[in-house]
């Protein structure tokens, strides 16, 4: 049965004990997420949207195998993760280019760890710079790239070394309107290409809409699931979708969830003492 | 200023760096010749010194013991300082606990721990190798920490989202991130390690360029006296220059500040 599923999280808690003083004899515990359950299936577009703080990112660093869990179980294909490894490839939002590695250099770094030949890893490494269309620019160095660029080569390096999942952390935040669209087509482009499993978090709603099969609605203070939209949206899909009404229905139905207030949690929020909220967890008890 | 102004301006670029230095050898080719002043000879002597200690190799001697002595040194302080750098860089909490002895050690005056390396060691080469380490060393170490503390801890997690071992991190990313840092501390410690095989060839040698300086300072042999000091000041801005090019080569992906 969990053969379907990629990924899967039971009941995933992150909570952070924040010690005022060295000695705090009762230190403060910030639960960053809360009980998150959510199965990824194979071959999935998944994006997950939430306000800043939900703890949407630590969840993706979570699977990244970067932040370590408190309680809960974190599997891929079946194996709990205990730490990065390259069946899961990870984009940053701030690029996260190696400056002293040309842009070939850079997308073979995965292969090197994975002590492939060099003439292997060279054109492996030749072959998604050409994927992300920047074949041109595979002797330069990053500080010649623009920003868009500089993702297509962080996406080109994540994938070289072909992991199952790529987890996106807020990719296109930091590039501009148009640059993003592109970034976004290449990226839907790409995920047809190469049938890879994709975990992709961002906060605005109508990229999430555009893009994915199904979007995970985060809510913060604690950080958890507040559903699941399913996006049944044709593909292939392109820049003319986003004017239909079935995407605006869509981007009103993620909207909404995010809105909505319906625990305790939320009205305590917003006296904006969060510090206060996270010291009583019995609280957030439903 | 771009790239045509500067070809066109190439003559006036050699003008504007070389006239001020002509101006001084043409002046001192001439001028103490009618002065007849005994401490400063004129370039005429003193490059008729110079024929005379090429001639019969002695020079020759004073640089090669030099330079040999400073490149030892340093060698030995940059392998270390990086190697340790790295070390306290990564490990921040074993820095804390030697930071103290540190800085102490750094800011104690270089010269004058020599006398303890001469009773340990003698006045032969081991003490001078060892007071060059001692003084080339701390630039490297601090810079090198320095660089690794400065490490962009995104570039780590990138790294180690591809599950690299930790030998691979220091070598393939901490190494590579902090060189601007090394290559910095490492251009003091070269300029310094002349400064120090000089001053402690003065206080006891029987070869090198400090020693031979001293010497015929001693002997009253004023223009031999120059001959050394003019090589040590050719030695020293040759050394920079090797070292702006090889920082320049090694520092190639950085974007310069100054780049239109």
């Amino acid at each position: 049965m969990e053969n379907e599923y990629r990924i899967v999280a039971e009941n995933l808690n992150l909570v952070y004990r924040i010690r005022r003083a060295k000695k705090d004899p009762n230190p403060r515990s910030l639960h960053a997420l809360k009980d998150i359950s959510l199965n990824v299936r194979s071959g999935e577009f998944l994006t997950v949207v939430g306000p800043s703080g939900c703890g949407k990112s630590t969840f993706l660093y979570i699977l990244a195998g970067l932040i370590k869990k408190t309680s809960g179980n974190v599997r891929i294909n079946g194996q709990e993760i205990k730490g990065p490894a390259l069946d899961r490839g990870i984009v940053m939002q701030a690029y996260a280019l190696f400056p002293w590695r040309t842009v070939l250099k850079n997308v073979e770094f995965g292969l090197e760890v994975k002590k492939l030949p060099k003439r292997e890893r060279k054109s492996i490494a030749r072959e998604f710079i050409e994927l992300v269309g920047l074949s041109d620019f595979a002797d330069r160095y990053p500080y010649e790239l623009s920003g868009g660029m500089k993702q297509r080569i962080a996406i080109a390096r994540a994938l070289a070394y072909n992991p199952d999942v790529l987890l996106m952390d807020e990719p296109f935040a930091a590039v501009d309107e148009q640059t993003r669209g592109s970034l976004q087509a290449e990226t839907l482009r790409i995920w047809e290409k190469t049938n890879k499993t994709i975990i992709f978090v961002t906060h605005s709603i109508e990229e999430a809409v555009y893009l994915s099969d199904r979007i995970v609605v985060m809510t913060s203070g604690p950080g958890k699931i507040r559903g699941i939209v399913d996006v049944a949206l044709p593909r292939p899909r392109d820049e003319a979708i986003k004017n239909t009404k079935e995407f605006a229905s869509y981007r009103n139905k993620v909207w909404t969830l995010l809105q909505t207030p319906c625990e305790r949690t939320e009205k305590v929020e917003r006296i904006f003492d969060y510090t206060e909220l996270v010291s009583r967890p019995q609280d957030n008890a439903i | 200023m771009s790239q045509g102004d500067k070809k066109e301006n190439l003559v006036g670029r050699f003008f504007e760096i070389s006239i001020i230095l002509i101006v001084i050898i043409i002046a001192w080719l001439f001028i103490p010749l009618k002065a007849q002043n005994m401490f400063v000879p004129s370039l005429f002597t003193i490059l008729g010194a110079f024929k005379e200690l090429t001639l019969n190799g002695e020079l020759w001697i004073d640089i090669v013991t030099s330079l040999k002595l400073s490149f030892l040194g340093l060698l030995i302080s940059t392998v270390a300082g990086i190697a340790l750098g790295l070390l306290l860089g990564w490990f921040v909490k074993l820095e804390r606990y030697l930071d103290t002895v540190l800085q102490i050690m750094r800011n104690t005056p270089v010269l004058s721990v020599l006398p303890i390396f001469v009773i340990a060691l003698g006045i032969g080469d081991m003490s001078k190798i060892a007071i060059i380490v001692w003084a080339t060393f701390f630039p490297i170490l601090l810079n090198t920490i320095q660089g690794v503390k400065n490490v962009d801890s995104t570039l780590i997690r990138a790294a180690e989202s591809m599950g690299i071992a930790r030998v691979g991190l220091f070598l393939k990313v901490v190494l590579p991130a902090s060189s601007p840092f090394i290559i910095a501390g490492f251009r003091l410690s070269a300029g310094v390690s002349l400064l120090v095989i000089v001053a402690a060839e003065m206080l006891g040698a029987n070869h090198g360029l400090g020693f031979m300086i001293f010497n015929y300072q001693h002997s009253y042999q004023i223009p031999k006296m120059y001959v050394g000091i003019i090589t040590l000041a050719v030695i020293g801005v040759l050394l920079n220059l090797l070292i702006v090019k090889l920082e320049a080569k090694l520092t190639r992906w950085q974007e310069k500040a100054n780049a239109n």
